[in-house]
């Protein structure tokens, strides 16, 4: 087939929208009487609710109703988790606080109005008396005492897991030398630009329900929401409009939309409650949040003997979707880029009265990408060995692929050495390790660093997933010839609406514009799973291609039906099937159909006499006024695929980054940035491009700036954008970008998914080039974020 | 969170000690205050309006003075919450002769929690400092006029 769309730098088909202000967010569906809710949150982080008075708030202006705990104990089910682990403690997690409050921001009742500010005003007027009570908020404290937040649980462990392969006690015990240093994950925010936003629609007549949400997952949130207010899963129709941006974040079912579900059949009205920036720092969830302790051993020669990983890992007060199962993706991803013939995590993780921890931006392999590449810096320095050769030694080689890890993962395809290379020509390494010696000499701290990471990614195999590892297409080309692609992926920023249209548009031999790509809307798209994982393309996007595959089998049959020859002698170029007699002949003397330019209230029809050629859109309109169809052939063209991989696929790629410490102030200051991915085929490169500029920048912001942070009472400190340092362009290094292309065996597309590996490569990166600079000062590690008063006291001792 | 300060008022230290004490002048000089009820010995139910940044409550709690040791000494410990969060802590006044001036050392703790403590942390030092200096001018203006009719207790 050849390729006209796929692999070329095509701009985004949804950008003219989104740039103008015409794209439709929840906020932007607005519908006839329309009541809005605002929430009460928990001021403490663990208190007693002793009572609450919503007298007054139910006589002010506007209000309708007012729902506290009791209205939903019995009738709404407790927010899902969808992790499976062995003896894992699952509270009791209500979408309304009863009893009592579990962490700032946790929701205890629901005032409901006519209008969004009369619903925040009553709001204040509910009076909540608390008892406080002692509050568990250090990770590592609460893993081994002191308050206890399940009281049915005896213990702030919610489980402890061990994973890995081999013999660790053996490897250790073998190495020449064994290197030890505690890292902290710090917790981080999301922080999409948009935050989540709810808003249902009951008819009592035909007992429906719609609900549009800002969610990564609108068929997995249909399901559960249906589950958990009784609702028959085929009278719920769950929408997701325009979604700006989720980072995992959304990739849950929360409170909020539950009970919004439930007050609308309550009410018999549409109810709608949007998220401000406060509520999504204290009540969407966060990530990262590990504390641990890796072992390293290794030979003489920098040969890695074995890996131990020990990590508390705080999963806040409750379990939200797959909060448990985080820290399981960094014990899968402890190998790294790398041959350890030993691993062994041991996790235990940890309730604390602050908002649940789950899915960002990487989920779980950020964490083990930073933990073994620190630790190839600190093996490095430990052997006075350059950086460089301590990965090189370690790689497997790409004959090597499939290559088992000792974390059980067989990678699917990869040549780590070749990414390496061409990222330390890139940065021309030799020539920047002199000027820093150089810089060194006039006292100058600069540092060099780097990260060669490995990540996890088209999420995944069924067997490896809580509900389902597949994703699902329908291709259908219309009687008019325009093709509509139903994608079960809910991109939220991805531009799949884009990309799809290109393999569609390739593969059917039509103009990228003919092709729509439909998703987030349950009622029209069949099931599927979501956007997540870096798995759209990788898996949804093989489901595509699957699908037109199918479609044009039977294309095909109609086409030869009609042509009068075997359908196995037709030739198919230029989205054209041809005779073979034809084929060499000039095909293109024959007229086209008009596509999309039917005369109002009649199909024209295909004029087939004679001909030696048809178009794949002319088979479309064959194909729906049926007359002239092969023998037991349905009408219609259109075909549907559900795509099941067989393996994960493992983007991999080497970053350096250099940066230049400022003595007087601790600040860091970038000098390069060189990123080298690779994610396998790449439909178009600008969306790679821009998947690798967002995630290195939220790495950076891991790396310098971010934190939430909550005092030793579990007040949250960092409520808001003017405390919680997002990083800003204004701070951020140019991306010297590149890409090698190794295939993936995984899929047909050949893809490997990159949606998070910006944000996986690049935070050990920073961190190594910062300790870099700062080792003529002794340093072999700091912890995140880099703030500049942390380094300058490193250098002022 | 840490508050202190000294602050030196033009009157007599019985005169500012009398004024510190009492609610009537308490209420007009902390500013957002709209209520502060005596119900009890050295006990008051108060109603406040505050707020930082953007974020504006009211607050209901209660004052209580402790300590009492005319007129050099008093602690004032409060505690009241609102939608926006609540508000706890104590403070000791210290009051000392200064050539007919009074000279008020101040020393006390401060927790926030809820929506205000996420909101500007390091705006809230600064609110603070804002309110206090708003108050002692109130309240200076306040000892220069009971001082002026010779009357403490008129309010």
């Amino acid at each position: 087939m050849a390729a006209k769309y796929v692999g070329k730098r095509i701009k985004r088909t949804e950008d003219p929208r989104l740039i103008k202000g015409l794209a439709h967010y929840v906020d932007d569906v607005r519908l006839p009487d329309t009541l809005h809710v605002a929430f009460v949150r928990s001021i403490y982080a663990h208190a007693r609710i002793t009572s609450i008075d919503v007298t007054e708030a139910l006589k002010a202006p506007g209000v309708v109703a007012v729902y506290t705990g009791k209205d939903i104990a019995t009738t709404v089910g407790p927010v899902p988790c969808a992790a499976a682990l062995p003896d894992l403690k699952i509270p009791d997690y209500r979408v309304l606080a009863t009893g009592k409050a579990l962490f700032v921001g946790h929701p205890i009742a629901a005032v409901v109005a006519t209008d969004r500010y009369l619903a925040r005003d009553a709001a204040d007027l509910i009076s909540v008396d608390y008892e406080e009570l002692p509050v568990a908020v250090d990770v590592e404290a609460s893993a081994k005492g002191g308050p206890v937040i399940h009281e049915q649980f005896g213990s702030n462990i919610a489980y402890t897991l061990t994973s890995g392969e081999g013999d660790i006690e053996a490897a250790l015990k073998s190495a020449d030398h064994i290197v030890t240093q505690r890292m902290v994950h710090q917790r981080l925010a999301p922080v999409a630009m948009e935050g989540r936003g709810v808003l249902a629609r009951y008819f009592p007549g035909e007992e429906e329900l719609t609900l549009w949400s800002s969610t990564q997952i609108p068929h997995l949130m249909r399901t559960q929401v249906a589950l958990m207010i009784g609702l028959p899963e085929n009278k719920l129709r769950v929408i997701t409009p325009e979604v700006g941006g989720g980072f995992g974040s959304k990739l849950n079912v929360y409170a909020e939309e539950a009970l919004l579900a439930w007050i609308s059949i309550q009410l018999g009205k549409p109810v709608k409650w949007i998220e401000s920036r406060r509520e999504n720092m204290q009540a969407t969830i966060h990530g990262r949040a590990q504390v641990g302790t890796v072992e390293v051993g290794c030979k003489n020669d920098g040969t890695i003997t074995g890996l131990r990983y020990n990590v508390v890992a705080d999963l806040g007060a409750y379990h939200q979707l797959l909060t448990p199962a985080i820290p399981t993706l960094t014990g899968l991803m402890l190998s790294g880029a790398y041959r350890i013939p030993a691993i062994q995590m041991n996790v235990t993780g940890v309730f604390t009265n602050k908002m649940s921890t789950d899915a960002y931006r990487g989920a779980g392999r950020p964490e083990a990408t930073y933990v073994v590449e620190r630790a190839m810096d600190i093996v490095a320095a430990e052997l006075k060995i350059d950086p460089v050769e301590v990965r090189r030694k370690n790689f497997p080689a790409k004959t090597e692929f499939p290559f088992h890890t000792a974390t059980g993962l067989d990678y699917d395809s990869g040549d780590y050495e070749a990414a390496l290379d061409k990222a330390l020509n890139l940065s021309g390494y030799a020539k920047l390790r002199a000027e820093q010696a150089k810089a060194r000499a006039a006292g100058k701290l600069i540092g060099i660093g780097m990260s060669s990471y490995v990540e996890i990614c088209a999420l995944g195999p069924s067997q490896a997933m809580p509900a389902g590892g597949w994703e699902s297409a329908t291709v259908r080309i219309e009687p008019t010839g325009t093709v509509t692609v139903l994608t079960g992926a809910s991109p939220h920023g991805q531009g799949q609406e884009t990309s799809f249209a290109q393999i569609a548009a390739d593969e059917l031999g039509v103009d990228l514009n003919a092709v729509t790509v439909i998703h987030g809307d349950t009622a029209i798209v069949q099931y599927g799973i979501g956007t997540f994982g870096s798995r759209a393309t990788a898996v949804g996007g093989t489901a595509v291609l699957i699908a037109i595959q199918k479609l044009k089998e039977k294309a095909a049959k109609i086409a030869a039906h009609v042509l009068r020859c075997e359908a196995s002698s037709l030739a198919f170029e230029g989205g054209r099937y041809s005779r073979p007699s034809a084929a060499a002949a000039s095909a293109v003397s024959e007229p086209d159909v008009a596509v999309g330019e039917a005369p109002a209230g009649a199909l024209p029809e295909p004029d087939t006499e004679g001909r030696s050629t048809l178009t794949i859109q002319e088979i479309a309109l064959i194909a729906h006024i049926a007359k002239e169809l092969p023998p037991d052939t349905e009408p219609g063209l259109s075909a549907t695929y559900f795509f099941e991989p067989k393996n994960f696929t493992f983007p991999f790629g080497t970053h350096i980054c250099v940066v230049e410490i400022d003595k007087e102030t601790g600040e860091t200051k970038f000098l390069r940035y060189v990123a080298v991915d690779d994610c396998g085929k790449v439909i178009n490169p600008l969306l790679v491009d821009g998947q690798i500029h967002g995630g290195i920048v939220q790495a950076i912001g891991q790396a310098l700036y971010e934190e939430v942070v909550y005092d030793e009472q579990g007040q949250l400190v960092t409520g808001e954008l003017m405390d919680y340092a997002l990083p800003k362009a204004s701070q951020m290094p140019w991306f010297e970008l590149d890409r090698t292309e190794t295939p993936s065996p995984v899929n047909p597309l050949g893809v490997k998914g990159v949606g998070e590996a910006g944000t996986i490569g690049a935070t050990p990166a920073v961190v190594n080039a910062i300790v870099d600079a700062l080792s003529p000062y002794g340093v072999k590690h700091l912890d995140m974020p880099a703030r500049p008063e942390a380094v300058w006291k490193l250098i002022t001792g | 969170m840490k508050i202190e300060g000294t602050q030196e008022l033009h009157a007599p230290r019985d005169r500012v000690y009398s004024a510190l004490t009492n609610p009537g002048i308490l209420q007009r000089c902390i500013p957002g205050c709209e209520a502060l009820e005596k119900i009890g010995e050295n006990l008051f139910a108060a109603m406040l309006k505050a707020g930082v940044g953007a974020i504006k409550g009211t607050f209901k709690g209660e004052v209580r003075l402790e300590d009492m040791r005319p007129p050099e000494h008093y602690r004032i410990v409060v505690e009241g919450k609102g939608g926006v969060g609540f508000a706890k802590g104590s403070a000791d006044f210290d009051l000392e002769e200064n050539d007919g001036a009074t000279l008020i050392k101040y020393s006390g703790e401060l927790q926030i929690g809820g929506t205000i403590a996420g909101v500007g942390q390091r705006m809230i030092q600064g609110a603070a400092k804002m309110m206090a200096s708003r108050f002692f001018a109130a309240l200076e203006a306040e000892v220069q006029r009971t001082t002026a009719i010779g009357e403490a207790d008129l309010v």
